[in-house]
């Protein structure tokens, strides 16, 4: 088999990932009246990324040979896709769904921005512990939930940042901080996988072979397990930690992309001393 | 102005100074923000002196090929002192210094937030000059390790003289009063900031600062444990970079580089903000894209904690983490580049007064760019592999930090003179230091480049008589005294204005930012009355209520 | 003033990062021991899993005193601190105790890089408790002297602040050095 055979034969269309597409497609469709907006192209667009990262080669290979592109899902299930979602969603959907009680209070606790942080941060860390990582390569509705998991806590993770109603989100300055940190979190683990050695997730030194295309990633890709598995670690090291920045650019753009009242906030200044704005009055 | 509201009690006592009857102490006891900053910038002067004469050592020793003007041992404490000296006693406390002095009169505050902490972080650095210096006391000389101190050479084994202790000792306690500045100044902007003057009104020196003191309290922190390490393998026999026991010299590289090349930004940064408040008022224009500027600096600020491993190319990390590692470098070229077109396009159709601050902040950006260029070069790892420990990359960082952060200091030294001492500094001294910086700089430096690429490696006290090396050396050596008859006239300068030069008026430059509308210089407590601040420029409002600038503008 | 809160929050984030070095150290030379004292074979995780918990306990009755602080409530306020200060001591005791039994083994700081790694990491630990546990009993001096009535005060707000961190950085310690060996 060469590369392209590969990538063309080893499609798996999974029933669940696109009934949960189709689902999460049609209740957003009710929600907006299906009306096709620049909101609607993010959050289908979301959409469309999750299920290519569930049922695309990378999916086969990330679960057979190649813990690099177990990564790149894992980065695109937790933290692109739960943002072009949360970004999808208009922000009078969203304050309909606030008004609802029980809606409001539980996002009142997971909007938190130091929960939010936590369950970020630690789903990427717990999910890539050695031993959870090779019982979830074993049991298949263990995988499923964890694919699941990556999404929604995704979606939390981002909502102190761009939650579609603004006063739910966290100053520009401090979201840079919220999600530099984000980045550090990242970084160690990242870090900790690219230089541990080879052999860390240990399924993945001598995969079973089923389609016979370990000779061609080994050989002619120069993927050894050596290799494969720091390209993961610096995925989720560099280009991981690049989409926080990113995102962190975003909020400081759309900072000063926003008009500033000249109306001077009401705390007194610095130690009690006056300016003389009063006279523009 | 119709109407003004005084802020303070009176407090009519004036600067203190040395003549006064309390003399030299009111000097030491005090803890205002503007005699901490000058001594701050008296002692960087020092420093500077110091750093500069060990230079001339090592060019005079590199003047002709195998000249003995010293030993080898002298020499790596030569290039090992003039990297520390100039790095953490020269341009990261002149910008810690001259931030210190200008953030509370730019943003209308009466002090730093805590002033005590202030007066800490600046006698930690004398502490740690001392600690560092105190070394050439000891039996067999300073640190001979370079300014990076790779492991295990500085290990007991192979350093068994106290230098690298000292060393370490010393810059542990500056990295303590980094800290404390940093988050000194963090508290300060935050919270001190006049009525009117939001974030995004910011002077963009004073963004800058507010950047570096993020890097500064994230990043010291790493060398800092890095050096308790080290101190406790040299002064306990623990284990951690000396691979013979089990450690890992790599290790310390990964901490030092981690550190190291955020550093890099910490240095740079603060001089990015000088030219930016430079270049405005001397081009009579407002800055070109604010928040571009100010963003771009967030993103440097972001990107520098993550590219550290691109000093670390010929350790052999792998294929993969050299290829993430040069993409990531290259990325930050990009919101530098930001800058470097804003500020082309602030002089762009404005009208250019080329005092001796624009000068130099025009030559910033010409030597800068030169250093950057190199830079991006080098970020790409097979490119690294040949230069890398060659004068290539002496070259390179020369450019950046001499070309980059001393020529932006020179600017802000100009610039601000008359705010600090009440007298401008002398122009034609200023023009004759200008011009023999620029050739002096780029005779000493740029030939170095081809020195790189031909081979001729760094850190290494002499070198065969090849076909045009000694000349070229020869050439960077003339060029080095050359920068030293411009410092002379430098401080000449400054000793001379201060008793002789044309009393400066409060705002002699025609500026706009709030520093300027005090005395000069300003009294005890920095303002009787500060402005309505409602936009980026106070002053400019001020002058011309009728073409108010509009507040967050977009438009230049 | 909400100064000296900023700063010392700042002050601990900083602080953090010290203490990931640390124990990225530790990390790094985890498992690369070959022969003699490690984690696994020389540390005792229930004793200092007993010690830890006064230290748990002390973060408690640290907030405490600031509850009492709020409701104005002197004498309570005393107590607490004092108690706190108490646990703290006790955790020291306990970490003073199972170095001198690790120092008794000729398991020190210059053995290999398990000692090395293990010595520096607790160390700087128990080293940041003990700076604690001064601020404290200053603390608890001024309040003997009849300061910090309440219902607010930065300088208790900022030490219970510095002393939470404290407590937070040895959960990881203990995670990183003690379970991930036995578990």
């Amino acid at each position: 088999m060469n590369i392209w055979q590969v990538l063309s034969s080893t499609w798996n269309m999974e029933p669940w990932v696109l009934v949960s597409a189709l689902a999460v497609l049609v209740a957003y469709g009710l929600g907006t009246g299906f009306k096709f907006t620049k909101l609607s192209a993010l959050f289908i667009t979301g959409i469309t990324i999750y299920v290519l990262a569930l049922v695309s080669p990378l999916d086969y290979l990330g679960r057979t040979y190649l813990f690099s592109a177990n990564m790149i899902q894992h980065i695109l299930l937790l933290l692109v896709v739960p943002l072009l979602l949360l970004l999808g969603i208009p922000k009078t959907l969203a304050e309909k769904a606030l008004a609802i009680e029980p809606i409001g209070a539980v996002m009142k606790v997971l909007g938190n921005p130091i929960v939010a942080w936590f369950l970020g941060v630690g789903s990427m860390w717990v999910w890539h512990l050695p031993s959870l990582h090779e019982s979830v390569l074993a049991n298949d509705n263990l995988y499923i939930t964890q694919q699941i998991s990556f999404v929604l806590i995704g979606m939390i993770f981002w909502w102190p940042v761009f939650a579609p109603v603004e006063s739910r989100r966290l100053s520009p300055l401090v979201s840079t901080l919220y999600l530099s940190s984000a980045c550090l979190g990242c970084t160690i683990l990242g870090m900790l996988i690219t230089f541990a050695g080879a052999g860390l997730y240990a399924s993945y030194m001598t995969p079973v072979d089923t389609i016979g295309i370990l000779p061609l990633l080994r050989g002619e890709l120069c993927l050894t397990p050596g290799v494969d598995q720091q390209i993961g670690g610096l995925t989720m090291w560099v280009p991981g930690c690049l989409i926080y920045l990113a995102a962190s650019m975003v909020t400081i753009a759309r900072w000063y992309g926003a008009p500033e009242d000249y109306e001077i906030s009401s705390n007194s200044g610095a130690e009690g001393l006056l300016t003389a704005t009063q006279e523009n009055k | 102005m119709s109407t003004r509201i005084p802020l303070v009690p009176e407090n009519i006592k004036p600067l203190p100074s040395l003549k006064g009857n309390e003399g030299m102490l009111s000097w030491v006891s005090s803890v205002d923000h503007k005699q901490i900053g000058l001594m701050y910038l008296m002692s960087t002067l020092v420093f500077f002196i110091i750093g500069g004469l060990e230079a001339l050592v090592i060019r005079i020793q590199l003047a002709q090929p195998e000249f003995d003007f010293i030993s080898p041992e002298v020499y790596n404490q030569m290039f090992t002192m003039h990297g520390t000296t100039m790095i953490f006693f020269v341009v990261m406390p002149f910008l810690i210094g001259v931030g210190v002095y200008l953030v509370p009169l730019m943003i209308g505050a009466r002090d730093m937030a805590f002033p005590r902490l202030n007066a800490l972080s600046f006698w930690l650095v004398i502490f740690g000059g001392i600690l560092l210096y105190y070394s050439f006391l000891t039996q067999s000389g300073p640190s001979e390790v370079g300014w990076f101190a790779y492991a295990p050479l500085s290990e007991k084994p192979f350093s068994l003289n106290k230098g690298p202790t000292y060393w370490a000792l010393g810059l542990l306690a500056v990295g303590i009063s980094s800290v404390s500045s940093g988050l000194n100044n963090i508290v300060t902007i935050l919270t001190m900031r006049v009525k009117g003057m939001t974030m995004r009104r910011l002077p963009l020196f004073v963004w800058m600062i507010l950047v570096t003191s993020f890097i500064l309290i994230f990043v010291i922190p790493i060398i800092a444990s890095a050096f308790a390490m080290m101190l406790l393998d040299r002064l306990l026999d623990a284990t951690f970079f000396t691979p013979a026991h089990g450690g890992s010299a790599i290790l310390w590289q990964h901490f030092f580089w981690g550190f190291g090349h955020p550093e890099v930004y910490i240095l740079i940064l603060p001089a990015f903000g000088i030219i930016s408040e430079v270049i405005p008022v001397f081009s009579r224009k407002p800055i070109f894209g604010y928040s571009f500027v100010a963003g771009s600096t967030v993103a440097i600020g972001l990107l520098s904690v993550g590219v550290w491993a691109h000093h670390m190319f010929a350790v052999g990390l792998g294929n993969v983490a050299n290829a993430y590692f040069s993409l990531a470098s290259m990325l930050i070229a990009i919101p530098t580049g930001v800058k470097v077109l804003n500020w082309v396009a602030t002089m762009w159709g404005g009208k250019i007064y080329f005092a001796t601050p624009m000068l130099f902040a025009t030559a910033f950006i010409i030597e800068f760019v030169m250093g950057g260029l190199t830079g991006v070069a080098i970020a790409s790892a097979p490119i690294n592999w040949v230069t890398t420990d060659t004068y290539f990359i002496v070259a390179h960082f020369h450019y950046v930090l001499f070309g980059g952060s001393l020529f932006a200091i020179f600017a802000g030294v100009y610039y601000w003179f008359p705010k600090f001492t009440g007298r401008m500094m002398s122009e034609t001294l200023g023009k004759w230091h200008f011009w023999l910086t620029v050739v002096g700089f780029n005779m000493t430096f740029f030939i170095q480049h081809f020195l790189g690429v031909m081979g001729m490696p760094r850190r290494t006290y002499t070198y065969h008589d090849l076909p045009y090396w000694g000349s070229m050396n020869l050439l960077s050596t003339i060029g080095a005294f050359v920068l030293a008859i411009s410092v002379i006239i430098f401080a000449w300068n400054i000793i001379w204005s201060l008793k002789h030069g044309k009393k400066a008026p409060d705002n002699p430059w025609n500026a706009w930012t709030l520093e300027w509308y005090t005395t000069s210089p300003p009294a005890v407590h920095n303002f009787d009355l500060v402005p309505p601040v409602r936009g980026r420029r106070p002053l400019w409002d001020l002058a011309h209520p009728d073409q108010l600038d509009e507040p967050n503008s977009k438009v230049v | 003033m909400a100064n000296n809160k900023m700063l010392i929050g700042f002050f601990v984030a900083s602080e953090s990062i010290f203490f990931v070095m640390l124990i990225l150290a530790y990390v790094n030379f985890h498992g690369t021991v070959t022969d003699g004292p490690t984690a696994a074979n020389s540390l005792d995780p229930l004793r200092t899993g007993i010690f830890s918990l006064f230290l748990l306990a002390s973060s408690f009755s640290m907030w405490l005193a600031g509850r009492s602080l709020v409701s104005k409530n002197h004498f309570m306020m005393k107590i607490w601190i004092l108690v706190t200060i108490i646990l703290g001591v006790l955790f020291i005791y306990g970490q003073a105790s199972e170095w001198m039994g690790l120092i008794g083994q000729n398991i020190t700081i210059s053995r290999n890089v398990f000692g090395t790694t293990f010595f520096t990491l607790t160390g700087f630990h128990g080293f940041h408790v003990c700076v604690g546990l001064l601020m404290l009993t200053i603390l608890l001096g001024l309040a003997m002297f009849g300061d910090f009535k309440g219902p607010k005060s930065d300088g208790v707000e900022c030490i219970s602040i510095y002393w939470h961190f404290v407590d937070g950085v040895w959960i990881v310690v203990y995670s990183v050095i003690y379970l991930w060996a036995f578990f």
